[in-house]
């Protein structure tokens, strides 16, 4: 019985958490895995995701851009991922442990919600990103699984939305406007501040003011860090979550305001 | 004391009499495809849940005892979930749920003399990209399943079962839309219960048991937006198709 835990399902089914999870090996002498370490210790590889609160809930915008050390590796990436249908995730980080996360917390808050016959509470589901970030720690460790995500919910109690982001050992913090993961966010955090302080908080924004502002720092974040894509070959990946739960940004939005941006 | 190939048959009998009894009086169960998904309605007592989400595409309804339901229901979203993940949710079917993960089980059950049989019948619907593609498992406690395409039904008997389907063969053969099918439903629902009531003409029988109970009716939505594509609808939903 697994009482809604689908760790547990996946072990009485033969399928122990390696399957999803890079488990601790020693390194052999000499080998040195840890090139995608950022500073302060945080891991986080080459990219830029972002996520900022407007008036009806959460942004969220990510680059495309996937390197392989100095490699760009793929321009069509997808950072920002559907937890479920009133969650979002951002993530920078080692893709294969970041994705086998996200299908992992995916099946995780659906096996809860249909096996118990209740929806997982937004508590659970953020203590249960923090369980999984917890247990990729081995990897991370080692430099080969490490990844931070930043999560994006809609609260129907307090009727608003909320900003999470976690530490690589799965501490959870609560951010009032915005939060930011990857090599570029480091370079662009003042910037945040920067429009808080002249322009006022984000949750007072229209999706189209945050969002404006959002991709001039993703490109910001471009020119400072050769690992995120920017605006300009590839349209960012821009999602929101209302309480009308998550959706894309209409595609012809970004491209007027990528138009916009770059001519400026 | 020995027991003979008799025995074991007079035993598979005596089960079959004693789940068949119990399952005499249960509420039938309709599933129905239209264009804009699937359907699955029945009359329950007030606080029994007869409906359930299963997978992305699966849901499941039954009759019998509440306690052999909950059986069957988890053993299903125990084993979608663990293959969606392992493999991924397009290899989780309805075929692979019933006829490899529950059937067998049931079977052995059943014919275990020693254990207490399921008393439960359980319809699994798996919507499909069009009408045509939808399936719906017919499931038995002895572990015997059926394939049907449009529609389902389960029921107590297999008088009650054969008279719902005489409703919705014509009925199925040109694709309803929602409305059209949900007022069927309710019909061929009340021709299934009509041998346990006392009323004769459908919508009788219908107001009959709303007084003691309340129309269940589960929806798989063939487009949406949402990643979970299961929900009830809801009493406003209903209202217009229910006897004043």
């Amino acid at each position: 019985m697994s009482y809604g835990d689908f760790a547990k399902l996946l072990e009485a089914y033969g399928m122990p958490d390696s399957v999803w999870d890079i488990r601790p090996r020693q390194l052999a002498a000499g080998e040195d895995r840890t090139h995608g370490q950022c500073a302060n210790g945080v891991w986080a590889h080459g990219t830029t995701v972002i996520a900022v609160k407007f008036d009806k809930g959460v942004l969220n915008v990510a680059d495309r851009r996937a390197t392989a050390g100095n490699a760009i590796f793929y321009e069509e990436a997808e950072k920002i991922l559907k937890l479920d249908d009133e969650t979002l995730i951002a993530i920078a980080g080692s893709y294969a442990a970041a994705f086998e996360a996200v299908r992992f917390l995916q099946h995780s808050f659906k096996y809860y919600a249909r096996s118990q016959l209740q929806e997982l509470s937004l508590e659970g589901k953020l203590s249960e990103v923090s369980r999984v970030l917890s247990r990729s720690l081995p990897g991370a460790l080692q430099g080969i699984g490490g990844f931070l995500p930043i999560v994006s919910a809609f609260d129907r109690e307090k009727h608003e939305g909320r900003i999470f982001f976690y530490d690589v050992m799965g501490a959870r913090f609560e951010s009032r406007e915005f939060g930011a993961a990857g090599s570029g966010a480091e370079r662009i955090r003042g910037a945040f501040e920067y429009i808080v302080r002249t322009k006022g908080p984000f949750h007072t924004m229209t999706l189209e003011a945050a969002l404006r502002e959002t991709l001039l720092l993703l490109e910001i974040a471009a020119s400072l860090d050769t690992a995120t894509g920017g605006i300009h070959h590839h349209l960012p990946l821009a999602k929101t979550v209302t309480a009308e739960g998550v959706a894309d940004v209409p595609e012809e939005l970004l491209r007027s305001l990528q138009k916009t941006l770059l001519k400026e | 004391m020995a027991f003979t190939p008799y025995d074991w048959q007079q035993t598979l009998r005596q089960k079959a009499d004693y789940v068949e009894d119990r399952l005499r009086e249960g509420s039938p169960i309709v599933g129905l495809s239209c264009h804009e998904g699937i359907l699955l309605v029945t009359v329950r007592r007030a606080h029994q849940q007869k409906i359930f989400e299963i997978y992305d595409r699966l849901a499941f309804a039954g009759l019998g005892n509440q306690s052999d339901l909950e059986t069957i229901r988890q053993l299903a979203v125990d084993f979608a979930h663990a293959e969606g993940f392992a493999r991924s949710p397009q290899d989780v079917s309805i075929q692979r749920v019933v006829g490899v993960a529950l059937s067998p089980a049931m079977k052995r059950s059943f014919s275990d003399p020693l254990r207490l049989p399921l008393v439960v019948r359980g319809l699994f619907a798996q919507l499909g990209d069009t009408p045509d593609s939808d399936l719906f498992y017919l499931l038995n406690y002895d572990g015997e399943f059926s394939l049907t395409y449009r529609f389902g039904v389960a029921a107590g008997t297999e008088r009650a079962r054969e008279m719902m389907e005489r409703v919705l063969v014509e009925f199925t053969k040109k694709v309803p839309k929602r409305d059209a099918a949900l007022e069927k439903a309710l019909e061929a629902w009340a021709v299934g219960r009509h041998e346990a009531s006392s009323a004769l003409e459908w919508r009788a029988v219908l107001s009959e048991a709303l007084k003691t109970g309340m129309v269940e009716a589960a929806f798989l939505e063939r487009v949406s937006r949402r990643e979970r594509r299961f929900r009830f609808l809801s009493d406003q939903e209903l209202k217009p198709f229910l006897p004043r």
